[in-house]
């Protein structure tokens, strides 16, 4: 099946069958904002979305999440991940290419994370061409959208009252096999490459990606850095809102009265003061100039495939905006590349 | 296939501690045969990830090594939660280890070099298996000159081996220290290790630097040693930096693209230069 057509309108009944199988979270209205959230129904969602507050990363990496637990004589016990088959509607394409990313980091390495894995297997990931590009958005440039060119089970374009439907895998084989709908034509595909061409004209920020590692290596010393590091005020917005940004802390945590516990990971931030201290108070990265241009530098610069071999993107950055958009400074990145490129 | 959960370690024991200087002490560890989260062969230079339940985690390296006793060391400065709650646990008690993690010293490319060890401090626990292993296949290795400062006298450690080390064919140890407190004989340098430089017999050509200390010294002794003719690629690094994880995960040790735990502790100097927060 190479895709199909279905009415609008009947998006709502496919949505009420996938909920008999899966936990669906959707795009939803948070205030002015949009959150992903569990939905029942298709109406509860917005698929005209522009960019949720978190991205869906926090399904795959909570904030906080449990490693094992143990009791002080030394008997272990490790979290059972749930079974439950989840689904995620409507997640744009940069956030879909974002948890490529992380799964370089977390599945296809020499010691995957059993949590991660599992919940990345049980979850389908219904992926939404991105047609409502936002102010912040510059997935184009980083090459992750607007459209994804896979990693997806279903791919849902908007075609103006209806959506085409495009299979990425066999459980999207058994998803669109619920839909109501038409085969979908050439015609199709063409109206698909269209409402591409209409979201890819609405950007308006672009980057450069040329040779963007050595770029950023090349000015470890520059005195934008400075500059930065006097404007930021380090509170890790940025880091937290970012749909690639996986690091952590590990932490022990004991039960009253203290004859068990757990060790449990954390996200942490490079933004942060403590992040990079060792004993005695040593710190790599102590100044807020070195904190940011760790964020700045492993977003765009040295972060990407040139860390992860697994990984077939360019940049870890997926330019979705988020870290400008809720920077309480200021600080904007692609700004930050072009000054660097002495434009 | 069950995944094995990474972040599970093996429940070992301590079998015994000495003390090295007022906070270090190393300590004997008895661990299983055959486990899957504390494998064998170590690697020397490599990491493992020692906790104490219910205080924490954290990555030191191991200073000897055991296999037919199934016991390693590892030498610690007591300076934290972790190092305090380790020292606190007498012989007997239990702490649980992971690993080992990460590249060592280069010790299949030092095969018939020469081999001189630069060490600052704390620096010489992650570099004495290095001086064993040469000693126990003394034929496969060129010379051994061993470089070693530290703040005084009493601040060096495995000072009980220094003869035996000096005893090894074709070895020389050099020491140096910072300060000399009065009536404390000395018959030494005083001074920085790269006081001790225009000692070096080692030849730069055919040689390979292993090099551990504070990152200040380290600065310091690879400019020196660039500046008499060691090549970059020769010149190798162990770095310090902190670890929450041991499998490139927790994000902590990135250097550039590098994770300090799967990618080094060990570099080549010609693998770091130009990174950023390097060698300050």
């Amino acid at each position: 099946m190479r895709g199909m057509v279905v009415p609008k309108d009947s998006l709502g009944e496919l949505v009420s069958k996938l909920s008999d199988r899966y936990k669906i979270f959707g795009p939803k209205r948070k205030g002015t904002e949009w959150i992903f959230g569990e939905v029942e129904s298709a109406d509860e969602m917005d698929l005209r979305y522009s960019t949720t507050i978190l991205p869906p990363r926090k399904f795959f990496l909570p904030t906080s999440e449990r490693l094992f637990s143990f009791r002080m004589d030394g008997r272990v016990e490790e979290p059972e991940e749930p079974d439950i088959p989840a689904l995620i509607f409507g997640i744009h394409s940069c956030d879909l290419n974002a948890l490529l990313l992380l799964d370089a980091v977390f599945s296809s390495g020499q010691f995957p994370l059993p949590s991660y894995v599992k919940r990345r297997e049980r979850t389908a990931l219904v992926a939404l061409t991105c047609t409502e590009v936002g102010d912040h958005c510059f997935c184009e440039s980083m090459g992750t959208g607007p459209s994804p060119a896979g990693g997806y089970d279903v791919l849902l374009t908007d075609l103006e009252g209806e959506y085409l439907m495009e299979s990425g895998s066999r459980r999207g084989d058994e998803i669109l096999a619920l839909a109501r709908g038409r085969e979908a034509s050439k015609g199709d595909f063409d109206r698909k490459a269209e409402a591409i061409e209409r979201a890819k004209s609405k950007f308006k920020r672009r980057v450069d990606l040329r040779d963007i590692d050595e770029l950023f290596l090349k000015n470890l010393d520059n005195p934008i850095w400075e500059r930065l590091g006097e404007k930021d005020l380090a509170c890790g917005l940025c880091v937290n809102s970012c749909p690639t940004c996986f690091c952590f802390d590990v932490r022990d945590k004991l039960d009253f009265p203290m004859d068990s516990g757990v060790r449990y990971k954390e996200w942490d931030a490079c933004v942060l003061l403590e992040f990079s201290q060792v004993a005695l108070g040593g710190n790599f990265r102590r100044d807020r100039s070195a904190r940011i241009r760790q964020f700045i530098g492993h977003n765009l610069g040295w972060g990407g495939a040139s860390q992860f071999r697994e990984f077939r993107g360019k940049a870890k950055c997926v330019g979705c905006g988020r870290c400008i958009r809720y920077c309480p400074a200021g600080i904007d990145l692609t700004e930050v590349l072009k000054e660097l490129r002495g434009a | 296939m069950r995944l094995e959960n990474p972040y599970l370690a093996e429940e070992c024991v301590i079998k015994g501690s000495r003390r090295q200087t007022p906070d270090v002490y190393t300590y004997a560890i008895s661990y299983p045969r055959g486990s899957r989260r504390l494998r064998t062969p170590f690697m020397p230079g490599q990491f493992i990830m020692i906790s104490v339940l219910g205080i924490g985690e954290a990555p030191f390296s191991f200073s000897a090594w055991d296999d037919e006793k199934a016991i390693f060391e590892t030498t610690i400065r007591t300076v934290g939660n972790v190092t305090s709650a380790i020292m606190r646990r007498g012989e007997g008690q239990r702490i649980w280890v992971r690993g080992p993690y990460g590249r060592g010293w280069p010790m299949e490319e030092a095969r018939g070099k020469d081999i001189l060890i630069v060490a600052g401090g704390i620096g010489m626990a992650p570099l004495r298996p290095v001086i064993e292993m040469v000693a126990r296949n003394r034929r496969s290795y060129g010379g051994l000159e061993i470089l070693y400062g530290a703040k005084t006298p009493e601040d060096l450690l495995f000072a009980d081996e220094f003869d035996s080390w000096r005893s090894i064919p074709g070895a020389e140890l050099l020491l140096t220290v910072d300060s000399v407190p009065r009536g404390t004989k000395w018959d030494h340098g005083v001074g920085v290790v790269t006081t001790l430089f225009d000692k070096i017999r080692t030849e730069p050509n055919d040689s390979i630097v292993m090099m551990c200390g504070p990152e200040i010294m380290m600065k310091f002794a690879v400019k020196g040693l660039l500046a008499m003719g060691f090549r970059p690629e020769d010149i190798y690094l162990s770095l310090e930096r902190r670890m929450e994880c041991g499998v490139a995960q927790c994000g902590h040790c990135q250097i550039g693209p590098k994770f300090v735990c799967k990618d080094g502790p060990v570099f080549p100097y010609s693998e770091l230069r130009g990174l950023p927060d390097l060698l300050a």
